[in-house]
């Protein structure tokens, strides 16, 4: 009693989201599903949910072939899925939202109320006897946990035998995780298996029977949940083997002087909690972490002050408060991640989008001097080496790399000496090999010239690379740091598994 | 070889592509110029001195609509309440004059209630976050009211002074002035979105609103500055178009809020295809003029000509979505 995906390639035009995927979930099992963003999890329950067809590939349900061209095939094989982000209309009731679509009616068109709420209540004791939700209330006034039951129940509605949950607790307090957490191993005895998305790891070891892990669109391993071990499990979802290791690594702390550009005390943020963070001069900080584990939070907090509860940031011994501009003015410049969201328009020109932060530097009086620009926009191009038919190409018509190469340029465009910090988030996200390389050069020569280097990133490899100081994020919090002479993907995953090795 | 064969293929795609892109920016401006030539050597009265003039007054006040409809475009921000601002500047700057204020003062006066709505439709949409389509729907219906109130819905007249009427009716070496009102506001409005850091931002607002507020823009001041904008030049067209009216009539504006519309979505599919420009607008404008123009004369009735503008919007409309998303809500 089982479905099996074999051998699933999904090729969006060149990129792989996943290459030969083979994995098993049985009906009477939770089978946890992990690897970080970018991994394939995504795609791969698109594929068992039939929101997606694959590229090649097949699935079969008890050994016989099935095909899942639309969510109705599988939900007609009894394959259902309850989605991260919630699907039930606040302002129905809890019954309404689990009879959705199935409403029991006069004439075919006239609601019966009362047999709706009873069939609904019946379908929630019959799942979860011991779950006490009214049903009669909008949804919108439960709570978040309730919701998902809800929710799970009208996904339960038809004769399924695999439930798909996508990162069912993310949004909960961890009290009404416990109750979810019970909700959800009730299911397998009942004969519906769950196939479990998660970035908490312990929830994944504590509910699941089995875990599989991917790890960039490849299939890695399933392993019995009891015979590991979450440090095993961050292992095989980060490790990266046989990439350009060892290639110019950084020896020690090779920087020079001893000017803190960047000093943060007692930084409150969301679900942030730095008690002391700071930068050198000249030096580069790498910050890692799992997802959601705060490092990316923390400097995207530090420079927009978003989600900021309590704390004080010091940029060259001035005290800064105030948000981006303040952050700005004060000398500290952000390349965000996401580039095409947080950094750059796509329908403007290369020009335009290099000269964003400071046009004023090529105007008088507030009207611009085009011969100053060309020459200004010239220099960065060709700084960073970006390649472009002209100076007025529309941005969205470059290359991955040479976008990143812009979305820094922006903040070297007439910016001589402005900036003594420099925060990066994702530098490289989508960026190919030979652009990476020369992204690194310039993060190190801008280091040399004496700004202070922040990177936050998921590529471990690329940390132990480029920075001289790590520092990795669990839960939150930083850790205990890591010098560079210390540096192993070992040590990097060690650290992120909260073991002070 | 094979490799050859691809290589060529891309070669061969690229020039495709530029070909395309080539298409996309110029075509509007080619069915504008192939329209002029039908209406030339279709219909007689078209190609004379007189009517080319005519059309120039006629569309002067829909550009400096269009041109301060650019600034909002340019900004993502829509203003549903040019018609109404149009008609209460038309109404105060004659009500005043009648009543003996001085010309300098009555227009002055007229560009200050054209500041205050500006900004007020600003605030709303940045500091409390009202969509401008809405925002702007509503301050437009206080306004109609506004209008018929100060009117009675009677229209104003008798009584202006020459120099006024001459600003709106007058010609110098036989063009009208109005023609150089265009030409000051489309060179002035040119200027700031193309040859100052203040356009810039404007652009760089609509561009990408969160990646400019990450860059350190104030987009809450330049969304402000982008509507205000678009309400000053609205205040102008209505000072000049009860001037050319002779009188101030409560309800001569509203149809410049879906012809100046027109003009900016016409301007949208050329130059930049996606993005407001003062010079599409200019050209949008001119299309409107020639085509209102070409129809009349042809002998059309006023109100197939609604059914064409209207036919025309939408294609414009049209290609401009297939090239990037059309974003105001």
């Amino acid at each position: 009693m089982s479905v099996t995906l074999n051998n699933i390639v999904m090729d969006y035009s060149g990129n792989l989201a996943l290459d030969d995927v083979s994995v098993t979930f049985g009906f009477n099992e939770v089978h946890g599903l992990i690897g970080e963003n970018g991994a394939g999890k995504s795609t791969l329950i698109n594929v068992l949910s039939g929101t997606v067809s694959p590229t090649s590939g097949d699935i079969y349900i008890n050994d016989s072939l099935v095909k899942l061209g639309a969510p109705c095939d599988a939900l007609l094989h009894g394959i259902a899925q309850v989605s991260q982000e919630g699907s039930l209309v606040p302002q129905l009731s809890g019954a309404e939202n689990i009879m959705l679509g199935a409403e029991p009616k006069y004439l075919g068109s006239i609601i019966r109320r009362k047999d709706l709420l009873h069939r609904a209540e019946k379908l929630l004791n019959k799942w979860f006897p011991e779950a006490s939700i009214p049903l009669d209330r909008s949804v919108e006034t439960l709570g978040v946990a309730d919701q998902k039951v809800i929710e799970i129940v009208r996904a339960l509605r038809g004769n399924i035998k695999i439930l798909i949950l996508d990162e069912p607790t993310a949004a909960l307090q961890n009290r009404e995780k416990a109750q979810l957490w019970k909700i959800i191993s009730s299911l397998p005895p009942k004969g519906v298996g769950v196939v479990l998305i998660s970035h908490f790891l312990s929830e994944i070891k504590l509910l699941s029977n089995k875990v599989t892990v991917l790890r960039d669109g490849k299939f890695i391993d399933t392993l019995q949940a009891e015979n590991t071990t979450e440090g095993n499990l961050i292992d095989l979802m980060l490790r990266r083997t046989g990439a350009a290791k060892g290639s110019g690594k950084v020896k020690s702390r090779s920087f020079v002087g001893d000017k803190t550009v960047l000093s943060v005390k007692n930084w409150k943020a969301g679900q942030v909690s730095v008690p002391q963070f700071e930068v050198m001069a000249g030096e580069i900080v790498g910050l890692i972490g799992l997802t959601g584990a705060g490092h990316f939070g923390f400097v995207r907090s530090l420079y927009s002050k978003e989600g900021l509860i309590s704390g004080t940031v010091e940029v060259e011994g001035k005290p800064v408060t105030g948000n981006v501009r303040a952050m700005q003015r004060s000398g500290v410049a952000f390349v965000p991640d996401h580039r095409m969201e947080n950094s750059l328009m796509p329908d403007g020109s290369v020009t335009e989008n290099l000269s964003l932060v400071h046009p004023d530097f090529a105007a008088r009086n507030g009207i611009l001097s085009f011969g100053v620009e060309k020459a200004e926009v010239a220099r960065v191009i060709d700084l960073l080496n970006i390649k472009t038919s002209s100076r007025g190409q529309l941005l969205r018509n470059l290359s991955g790399g040479n976008k990143q190469k812009v979305s820094l340029g922006k903040w070297l465009y007439g910016a001589e000496n402005k900036y003594c910090v420099m925060i990066f988030i994702e530098p490289t996200e989508g960026v190919d090999i030979g652009a990476k390389q020369e992204i690194y050069r310039k993060i190190r020569a801008l280091a040399k010239q004496g700004m202070g280097i922040i990177i936050a990133s998921s590529d471990l490899l690329e940390i132990e690379h480029i920075a001289q100081r790590v520092v990795p994020f669990v839960n939150g919090c930083p850790g205990k740091e890591i010098f560079a002479e210390d540096f192993s993907e070992k040590r990097f995953i060690s650290a992120l598994s909260g073991e002070n090795a | 070889m094979s490799r050859k064969v691809q290589e060529m293929d891309t070669k061969k795609s690229k020039n495709i592509q530029f070909n395309m892109e080539w298409v996309q920016k110029y075509s509007t401006l080619i069915v504008l110029v192939l329209m002029f030539i039908g209406f030339s050597v279709s219909v007689d009265r078209f190609m004379t001195i007189i009517n080319l003039t005519n059309i120039l007054q006629q569309i002067s006040i829909l550009t400096i609509v269009g041109c301060g409809l650019t600034f909002g475009f340019a900004a993502k921000e829509i203003d549903l309440s040019v018609g109404y601002i149009v008609g209460l500047t038309g109404i105060l700057v004659p009500m005043l004059l009648i009543n003996g204020v001085d010309l300098w003062f009555a227009i002055t006066i007229g560009m200050g209630a054209g500041l205050v709505v500006g900004i007020t439709n600003g605030l709303l949409v940045t500091k409390i976050g009202i969509p401008s389509l809405i925002a702007t729907l509503a301050t437009g219906s206080i306004l109609f009211g506004i209008n018929f109130m100060l009117t009675g819905g009677r229209a104003i007249y008798g009584g202006l002074p020459d120099s006024y009427l001459f600003l709106g009716q007058g010609r110098f070496l036989g063009v009208p002035i109005l023609a150089f009102f265009m030409i000051a506001a489309v060179a002035l409005a040119w200027f700031v979105m193309e040859r100052t850091v203040f356009g810039r931002y404007i652009y760089a607002v609509g561009g990408n609103e969160k990646a400019a507020e990450l860059s350190g823009v104030r987009i809450v001041f330049y969304r402000t500055a982008a509507l205000t904008i678009v309400a000053l030049f609205a205040a102008v067209a209505g000072a000049l178009l009860a001037a050319r009216l002779g009188s101030g009539q409560p309800n001569v504006g509203e149809r410049y809020l879906l012809d100046g519309l027109a003009t900016v979505f016409i301007g949208m599919t050329m130059f930049r295809p996606g993005t407001a420009t003062v010079l599409g607008t200019f050209c949008g404008a001119l299309f409107i003029g020639i085509l209102d123009n070409g129809l009349n004369l042809i002998g059309m009735d006023s109100y197939i000509q609604n059914i064409v503008k209207g036919i025309v919007i939408l294609v414009a409309v049209a290609i401009v979505s297939r090239t990037t998303k059309l974003k105001l809500l």
